[in-house]
């Protein structure tokens, strides 16, 4: 949900409550003072009727349907005070039964007493009821236009920053060559964030351009002395006083460092991959990368005696680097002809939905989904990096392939799904 | 032939010196840009080895300098980075070839001279190793008249062999050469052996000495001895 829907939905929320709660406050309040105001009412009339008997007005003439006086037996009474109750009686005109206010009081008046009997007519509960509640929803109503008005002004003034950033943000890439660009501001956590965003991405992009050189750096530092080693190693094999032993011990130790410099490049590899710095996503034709691969391997497949068949079709396009499709490929053929049998065979099988590639070969001693981790291999293989598929593995998972390995019937298969 | 080796490492500049020296060469060393630069304003020579990471500058400098000024001076790029942008950029400001660090000195010398018989011999392109002629434009390999039929990898082998004449070959040289780097998954190189054979039967068939001599467990040399 929006923020901007959250937050008006809150406030209207917040409001109905408030209303709500300020209605029956003023319902109460609104019928304590009616109620007070009519006892004010009769109080006063009492009074103004206690001034008209005492100016010598008859008792008759000040009676009518609202206002009794009557004369009391003056031994049996004394004056008392206010009495105020609330009663139903008929009311003249509209001729139903309406909630009144009585007040009953005896007083001495020119030194006879009274009984004063008078009643008004209330406001009724209903009356202020509905008055209250119209007054109130025409004013949440009013209130929640505003609301919805003022937060839309907030949004597009106040937080416009903030969604200035969150854009920029949601477009960032350390990748990127310049400096991540954020509005400026002048509210405080505004600044703050930004400042943040700011230091992060700098640093996010400082760390990938560091790696990216270390990765590069990794590599030239390392090939250089292994250059270096072998270069008097095979000068030590030319000098020619070396006898068949001394030379084999020359020939372990250029092996030796020539599978050093493959596992140097091979992580750097992996991680030039994992740095996305294979991104070239223009559509490669697939099926040529794959039928070139086996035109390349073939020969050092039959050197092994294993027989390699292949079905694929004419074109395949898909969106990989053509780099990452050579390296995918050849990879997963070299694993095949790597840990095949003396005679085996090898199947390669490419249509729009996956690659197959499977081989002959022994069971391995390990769970097969383990072989795509580091330096795991199933069978020791000397001459096996154990890297091959790790990075066969980070070549299918940056293109958002799923890449399984299976072991059944004497038959390893490993299949890259395209998605 | 005359080369000029530019390299910042002292190390590898000594093992290829005394390495291409021991065959024919005639090097010059050079660790830095500037001080190539001087020597090439000063001197020709047949090819320029040179390393792309140098530490006053980029080798490709010494690569534009050499097209404006020198365009008959063969080139071959030693390179740590693998980068196939750099590979990319280098032949096409005509470098006439890239060699990736680290590199097997047989395999170096037999590209310095394919440069070479490129760049110098251009209407003479013919190989002569005792009674083996080869014609590197046709690609045919005869003992004294007889044309002896190889395959592409029996004729790239014999090339590399007459490169390396009197030089100890390992199997993983020869592999590498004949396959590239895509033979280092394999558990031996002895499968380099199918093909020593078929050449050495062909080329003795056709009345040569058998020049291929066995190291026995390393690999093999090419000599008349």
């Amino acid at each position: 949900m929006k923020l901007f829907v959250k937050s008006t939905l809150f406030y209207l929320l917040a409001s109905l409550i408030v209303f709500t709660v300020g209605g029956i406050v003023t319902y109460k309040q609104v019928k304590k003072e009616v109620a007070r105001e009519t006892d004010y009412y009769l109080n006063e009339t009492f009074r103004r009727l206690v001034g008209e008997i005492k100016s010598g007005k008859s008792v008759g003439v000040l009676n009518n349907d609202k206002v009794k006086i009557e004369l009391l037996d003056k031994t049996m009474v004394k004056d008392t005070f206010r009495v105020y109750s609330d009663t139903i009686s008929k009311h003249p005109l509209l001729n139903r039964p309406e909630a009144y206010r009585r007040l009953i009081r005896i007083s001495k008046v020119n030194g006879q007493f009274y009984k004063f009997d008078l009643m008004d007519v209330l406001i009724e509960s209903d009356d202020v009821y509905e008055g209250v509640t119209a007054a109130f929803v025409k004013l949440f109503v009013f209130l929640g236009l505003f609301i919805i008005a003022a937060n839309t002004i907030f949004f597009r003034w106040i937080l416009s920053p903030f969604y200035q950033s969150l854009q920029q943000i949601m477009f960032f890439n350390v990748k990127n060559k310049d400096a991540i660009h954020l509005p400026e501001t002048n509210t405080r956590e505004f600044k703050l964030l930004n400042a943040f965003i700011f230091k992060m991405t700098h640093n996010a992009r400082r760390d990938y351009l560091t790696l990216k050189e270390f990765t590069e750096n990794a590599s030239h530092e390392m090939q250089t002395p292994v250059a270096i080693a072998q270069g008097k190693l095979e000068l030590l094999m030319e000098s020619g006083d070396l006898d068949q032993d001394q030379l084999q011990l020359v020939q372990g130790a250029t092996q030796a460092l020539s599978k050093l410099s493959k596992i140097g490049k091979s992580l750097t590899l992996l991680s030039k991959i994992e740095n996305g710095e294979f991104s070239d996503t223009r559509v490669s034709n697939f099926s040529e990368v794959v039928a070139q691969n086996i035109a390349h391997f073939r020969e050092l497949a039959l050197l092994r005696n294993v027989e390699m068949n292949s079905s694929l079709p004419g074109t395949l396009e898909l969106p990989i680097d053509s780099a990452l499709a050579d390296i995918l490929v050849s990879n997963l053929i070299k694993n095949a002809i790597q840990h095949n049998l003396n005679g085996g065979w090898i199947k390669i099988a490419l249509d729009e939905k996956k690659l197959s590639v499977s081989n002959s070969g022994l069971a391995p001693n390990i769970p097969t989904d383990q072989l795509f981790n580091r330096f795991k291999k199933g069978q020791q293989v000397s001459s096996s990096l154990g890297l091959g598929l790790a990075i066969a593995k980070k070549i299918a998972d940056i293109n958002n392939w799923q890449i399984h390995y299976d072991y059944a019937q004497e038959t390893h298969t490993i299949e890259v799904l395209f998605n | 032939m005359k080369i000029l080796i530019i390299e910042d490492e002292l190390d590898l500049l000594e093992n290829l010196c005394t390495y291409l020296g021991k065959g024919g060469f005639l090097c010059e060393k050079s660790s830095s840009i500037q001080d190539a630069l001087d020597k090439l304003s000063n001197f020709t020579y047949d090819i320029v080895l040179l390393d792309i990471m140098l530490p006053d500058g980029s080798g490709f400098e010494v690569l534009n300098f050499l097209k404006d000024k020198q365009p008959e001076t063969g080139v071959l790029i030693i390179s740590a980075k693998n980068a196939l942008d750099d590979k990319i950029t280098g032949l096409e400001l005509g470098a006439d070839d890239y060699m990736t660090k680290p590199f097997h000195l047989p395999e170096l010398n037999a590209r310095l001279k394919a440069i070479y018989r490129r760049r110098k011999f251009q209407g003479q392109k013919e190989i002569e190793f005792e009674k083996i002629r080869i014609n590197t434009e046709t690609m045919e390999t005869r003992v004294g008249d007889e044309l002896v039929v190889l395959t592409l990898k029996e004729y790239e082998l014999l090339l590399f062999f007459i490169a390396n004449k009197k030089r100890v070959l390992t199997k993983q040289s020869i592999a590498e050469h004949l396959w590239g780097d895509n033979v280092d998954f394999l558990d031996s190189f002895d499968f380099v052996y199918q093909h020593i054979k078929n050449l050495r039967k062909k080329l003795t068939s056709a009345g040569t000495p058998d020049y291929i001599k066995t190291i026995y467990g390393m690999g093999y040399k090419f000599t008349t001895d």
